[in-house]
């Protein structure tokens, strides 16, 4: 199994086999085809891993409420309580079960935590019982890795036998049932998740380690199993010590003076101390709530009435757990039958039932329901609200949630194409622009006084373009004595380059036509008609000659007679004037 | 409240002992110091005005647009009203606060706007298709707590223009509650006595480089702003407003003004005296 591209591709799994000819995790393929040079190589496929892992999650809830997921292939679970180890509990210790997938190891056997003080949890009868399923992806071939449980010799004790007995029992269960999910696994039984983890990686499955026998079951073991840090790892290969066993004979004391804290913990690790708990798995929450109605709803009203009640029990229940709607779908179901099912995306994360409300109201408006509403459910797919931290002595920052709101409730009304940031666009046609999400960044923490103004004059673009229709001076006679100007280079409109005398002036170029008078037609807005009292002109403009829509323009600045400063184009190609811009 | 108390609060308020202590007095001395006039209470649209960055429309509005106000500001096409508003906006934007342009017409240029100093991403451009969605959107919009919001309603004629007074009523109070200005820009009057202050813009002239028949430039306009309304200043007074096409630091000349010869050939802002004064 690999992850990466080409050669550069590293191995991250391999089968028993693979491994067997040296194949290990972290070479690079090159190298491992060297070694099997008909090595079969799969890429690495997370999707898979993702839903193995909550197949094994179901398996484990099959068994138990309570259970942790680890990743990587891990599940624990809490066999506290099963109901085929009950007669155990009075007096057992603590049994943890681990079971582990994949692997080329599997084992079962049970070990236990040190004892809790008598009432600490306030029943010292019946301590909890911990199962762990510890699952290893990449999954390997079904039947590989596996062996015939084997049970390690049990303390002396009334029960002991048929307690353990039972847990392999269970064990086993468990692993039948990952099988018929179609997911080899393997399992350990521990009293600890450390001490469980470690006897599912052993090649025998399902091994149970017996409560108090955690130190003798990890002694025999390589040092390697605890996972410890490099520089611990060094300094213990340097004492000489390869076992578990090795480290735990060491004094406490003085392996944490030269090995410092993880030292310690590591050495209690060894002695088969691991006090960390079972972390349950939540589940996702699913945010849902809706209703059957008596009878069928026709009209809007009504349904819009009934549905605020249900979306503000979701939307207190988004507040409850701090988060906010990023996405509503709504679910009708129709009268006789049928469903209609949409979704309503909104632009940031809200919590207002009016947004909400409003968003339904509009996207039912404009996509009606084929028959009467005879029952519904809002889902709401939760995100973090946006946040924001307030300046004490800058300008007031907007409130995340209630500028989403608006936002929302603004796209709601006009379109989401038509709210937003704009943002500049690289190019020379001058009607050219983006918009983006509008997320002001926060405000300065003090007050800035405004820059000097640049007293620039604008100019209104018009979108689209103002057909015109241009009345112009002869070529060769400019009207009204004005003189013309030869295209100048291309460039940004407004602020045409100076040019040196004589330059741009080409010989034998005919001069372009001048307007001297321009009408719109009678429905465009904004009406433009006038005799052109000046001129200045033109400006080349060609971009984009290799698109489908090429802007070849000659631009002018002209100034009416009646009043009004325009910008206007001819067209190279087409030949037609337009107006673009008011400069105002 | 008695006769007897309302007129020792007014003696307290003109500062003169009451001549007859009636009952009680003790208290009423004891508020008196901290009693004010409510006329000279100062309201939100009194504190802190946001500056513009256009010196002559800073200078009629007593140092920029009222927070909390609503500023008319009317003027036909081609008169730098569109300029006003961007350089508004660059001003508040600049300063790190948020602004809002509820853009009728769907004008805006980016490009023209960063040059003109505007923080785009401080900006909110939201395109109405008709009066009334203008109109819902600046309140919502002065309702979230923006500093500024420009409305924008474009040129001449405006369609769907018979929006109730109602509406531009309920949109002053909705700034005044918000302290937030709010800068309406209109081709002709629309918010009535709703408007706390109203300015007209007048284009002079535009401004071209080259006479007869030599080659002409547009260079910018020249424009003039009256102050028609508002209650903290005298109606009437007038400022003029110069516009560049180019982007050009100022430049102070002191004989600038005796020498128009000189100032034909230079860029635009320095030809206007009063932009002279203004920026030095």
């Amino acid at each position: 199994m690999l992850e990466g591209n080409g050669n550069a591709a590293r191995v991250v799994a391999a089968s028993r086999k693979a491994r067997k000819s040296g194949i290990e995790p972290g070479m690079t393929l090159p190298q491992a085809r060297a070694l099997v040079p008909k090595l079969i190589a799969r890429g690495r496929d997370r999707a898979c891993e993702r839903a193995a892992q909550q197949a094994l999650l179901e398996v484990a809830e099959t068994f138990s409420p309570r259970v942790e997921d680890a990743g990587e292939g891990v599940v624990y679970l809490d066999l506290d309580g099963h109901p085929r180890l009950l007669p155990l509990s009075a007096g057992d210790g603590r049994p943890l079960f681990s079971l582990s997938k994949g692997g080329a190891h599997a084992a079962l056997s049970p070990l236990t935590l040190p004892s809790p003080p008598a009432g600490a949890r306030g029943d010292s009868e019946a301590p909890s019982r911990v199962a762990r399923d510890a699952l290893s992806l990449p999954p390997l071939p079904a039947g590989e890795g596996r062996g015939e449980g084997r049970l390690l010799p049990l303390p002396a004790g009334e029960g002991r036998g048929e307690g353990h007995s039972r847990l392999a029992s269970l064990a086993r269960d468990i692993l039948h049932a990952a099988e018929k999910g179609s997911l080899p696994a393997r399992v350990g039984v521990a009293a600890s998740k450390l001490a469980a983890r470690i006897a599912a990686s052993l090649p025998d499955t399902p091994t149970v380690v017996s409560e108090g026998s955690e130190s003798e079951f990890l002694a025999p073991l390589p040092l390697e199993k605890l996972a410890p840090e490099m520089e611990i790892a060094a300094a213990l290969e340097r004492w000489g010590l390869r076992t578990v066993g090795d480290l735990a004979r060491l004094p406490e004391g003085e392996v944490a003076s030269r090995l410092g804290e993880s030292g310690r913990a590591l050495h209690a690790t060894a002695r088969g101390i691991d006090p960390r708990p079972l972390e349950p798995y939540l589940p996702p929450p699913a945010f849902s709530e809706g209703m059957d109605l008596e009878w069928p709803l026709a009209s809007l009203e009504p349904f819009l009435f009934v549905g605020h009640a249900a979306l503000e029990r979701l939307v207190r229940r988004l507040e409850a757990q701090a988060l906010a709607c990023a996405r509503l779908e709504v679910a009708l179901k129709l009268d006789p039958d049928g469903h209609d099912v949409r979704a309503i995306s909104l632009p940031a994360p809200t919590r207002d039932v009016k947004t909400l409300l409003t968003l339904v109201r509009l996207e039912l408006e404009a996509r009606p329901p084929g028959a009467a509403v005879a029952g519904f459910s809002f889902a709401a797919h939760p995100d973090q609200p946006r946040r924001a931290q307030l300046s004490l002595f800058g300008p007031a920052a907007l409130s995340p949630d209630r500028l989403a709101t608006t936002i929302a409730r603004l796209a709601a009304l006009l379109g989401a194409e038509r709210v937003g940031s704009p943002s500049t666009v690289d190019g020379h046609v001058p009607e050219r622009f983006a918009l983006t999400g509008y997320a002001p960044p926060p405000p300065p923490n003090a007050r800035v006084p405004p820059p000097q103004g640049r007293g620039l004059l604008g100019v209104r673009v018009l979108r689209p373009p103002v057909p015109l229709e241009v009345i112009v001076d002869s070529p060769d006679l400019p009207a009204g004595g004005v003189g013309s100007l030869p295209p100048l280079p291309t460039g940004e409109i407004g602020s045409p380059p100076p040019l040196p005398a004589g330059e741009g002036r080409g010989e034998g170029r005919a001069i372009p036509p001048r307007p001297i008078s321009l009408k719109s037609p009678p429905d465009s807005t904004p009406p433009i008609s006038g005799a052109v009292r000046v001129a200045a002109g033109p400006w080349s403009l060609e971009e984009g000659w290799w698109s489908e829509s090429p802007a070849d323009r000659d631009y002018w600045d002209v100034e009416l007679a009646n009043g009004g400063l325009y910008r206007i184009y001819r067209d190279r190609g087409a030949g037609s004037w337009f107006a673009d811009g008011v400069y105002d | 409240m008695g006769v007897s108390s309302a007129v020792a609060i007014q003696e307290l308020l003109e500062g003169r002992a009451p001549a007859k202590k009636p009952g009680g007095s003790a208290l009423l001395s004891g508020l008196g110091a901290r009693l004010t006039r409510a006329s000279n209470l100062l309201s939100p649209s009194h504190r802190d005005p946001l500056p513009t960055s256009v010196p002559g429309l800073d200078r009629l509005l007593a140092g920029g647009l009222p927070r909390g106000g609503l500023v008319e500001l009317a003027s036909a096409r081609s008169s730098g009203r569109f300029s006003v508003a961007i350089a508004a906006l660059a001003a508040t934007t600049s300063s790190g606060e948020s602004a809002a342009l509820v853009d009728l017409g769907g004008h805006l240029d980016p490009q023209a706007a960063v040059a003109a100093g505007v923080e785009l991403t401080r900006l909110l451009w939201v395109r109405p298709h008709r009066v009334k969605e203008a109109v819902a959107s600046a309140e919502m919009l002065l309702a979230t707590g923006f500093s500024l919001v420009v409305v924008d309603l474009g040129l001449a004629p405006v369609r769907g223009r018979f929006v109730p007074d109602a509406a531009w009523l309920r949109l002053g109070r909705t700034a005044r509650s918000r302290g937030a200005a709010l800068l309406l820009s209109t081709p002709y009057r629309l918010a009535g006595h709703a408007a706390d202050a109203v300015v007209a813009m007048e284009s002079s002239s535009a401004l071209w480089c080259g006479t007869g028949g030599a080659p002409r430039l547009l260079e910018g306009l020249s424009s003039r702003l009256t102050l028609q309304k508002y209650a903290r200043a005298r109606s009437g007074l007038s400022e003029a407003v110069m516009l560049s096409v180019w982007e050009v630091p100022h430049v102070v000349i002191p004989s600038a003004a005796r020498h128009p010869g000189l100032l034909r050939h230079l860029p635009g802002k320095v030809r206007d005296p009063s932009s002279l004064r203004s920026s030095g």
